[in-house]
């Protein structure tokens, strides 16, 4: 059994990368064995300025986050008008969630997406992630600037990061109340302030932590943890939201 | 040839991550009925190959003997794409035999756990988020 699953790996790679622009292209920077292998255990790429650098295609690994952020047993405190909001949704089996009608997954729930992947380009003033669900991006400024006075209502609001040793510290603010954090339902209001917290403790592995920030919704903060595993040899894909029947057809109990 | 190797490799690919659930964005409660699992074989009529799922449509009896086009339910293109999926893995005309659950709405709509192949090759290309283990 063995010997056929090694083949049938062996077979995809190898049909793989005659076939597929994609999702099997030996890219360059990634440190690898005597065989070609990616080694997700090599130590993690810096920067020309000596910072860690975030930079590759990354995954959510495990679903649970995608519907519900807290996971692990994180203790969340409503208020009454977010435990309402969450009851609500929670009943309905999420009916009204944003995807359902292709509206974006917002902070963090676009990255948990197991089936898309994201990308992190890392460069100097400003950090970019491109989700591939629903191929939206973000930018993180990175050149010391606050927040702008005045903020449009965004669902991903303003993102400003700073290195704290190794870790990057991203605050962001000015988001409108639209997105859900999952598509469990936990809800946000207008006041939403996230802090994420990105480390790379190796090549192959991001460690993410996000604490959520919402009077209207929470009594108290509360923080999350996931890790990203490296996606080696992909890249993000098209994905424009086409075919979305959800909306139309959930009953919602 | 090329293809063959593809849905095998994947294949090899999806027993190896066959225990984990196999994910769509969204929750699966709100339309499909866990207490309504369905198994059913026929012929392939339609693939649409888009996001945010893949739909492939099935003629088939239903339990009563009565033809019906079923509209099932798949994952998202880019994720089957990375387990080997191809826009023509399945092709119109394919004999293919499908578990999965039926929606709550009443339509003859269908939440795919897997796809059986005529000769005897099970894919998983499911879109099952918050659906049980087994049908």
């Amino acid at each position: 059994m063995r010997r056929a699953v090694t083949a049938g790996i062996l077979i995809l790679m190898v049909a793989g990368a005659a076939s597929a622009q994609w999702v099997d292209v030996p890219l360059p920077g990634v440190p690898r064995d005597r065989n070609g292998k990616p080694n997700l255990a090599a130590a993690t790429p810096k920067t020309a300025d000596g910072k860690p650098d975030l930079s590759g295609v990354w995954k959510n690994l495990d679903a649970k986050y995608l519907n519900d952020l807290a996971s692990d047993g994180v203790q969340v405190s409503f208020t009454p008008w977010g435990a309402a909001l969450y009851k609500e949704r929670q009943e309905t089996f999420s009916r009204g969630r944003p995807s359902e009608s292709c509206l974006p997954h917002g902070i963090p729930d676009a990255m948990m997406v197991p089936a898309a992947p994201f990308k992190i380009i890392q460069t100097p003033g400003v950090v970019a992630i491109l989700y591939e669900n629903q191929n939206r991006f973000r930018q993180i400024f990175t050149d010391g600037r606050g927040f702008p006075k005045e903020m449009t209502p965004a669902w991903i609001g303003y993102s400003v990061g700073k290195w704290n040793g190794d870790t990057f510290v991203v605050e962001t603010r000015g988001f409108n109340d639209s997105s859900w954090l999952d598509d469990g339902g936990h809800p946000h209001s207008d006041e939403l302030h996230l802090t994420e917290r990105f480390r790379r403790p190796n090549f192959g592995r991001l460690d993410y932590e996000i604490t959520v920030e919402d009077p209207k919704a929470y009594t108290k903060p509360w923080t999350a943890s996931i890790r990203f595993e490296f996606l080696p040899d992909t890249e993000i894909m098209e994905w424009v939201c086409e075919n979305e029947r959800d909306a139309a057809r959930s009953v919602g109990k | 040839m090329r293809r063959e190797s593809l849905i095998v490799g994947g294949l090899c690919v999806a027993l190896l991550v066959g225990a984990l659930p196999l994910i769509a964005h969204h929750s699966f409660a709100a339309e499909y009925d866990s207490n309504k699992p369905i198994k059913f074989t026929g012929k392939v009529t339609k693939v649409e190959w888009l996001n945010p799922h893949i739909y492939v449509y099935v003629d088939a009896k239903d339990e009563s003997g009565k033809n019906v086009n079923y509209a099932v339910e798949g994952g998202a293109p880019n994720g089957l794409f990375r387990q080997g999926w191809r826009k023509d893995t399945l092709k119109i005309g394919d004999p293919i035999s499908v578990e999965g659950f039926l929606a709550k709405d009443g339509s003859n709509t269908v939440n795919a756990r897997a796809w059986v192949l005529p000769d005897g090759r099970k894919l998983f290309g499911a879109n099952n988020e918050g659906a049980p283990a087994n049908p």
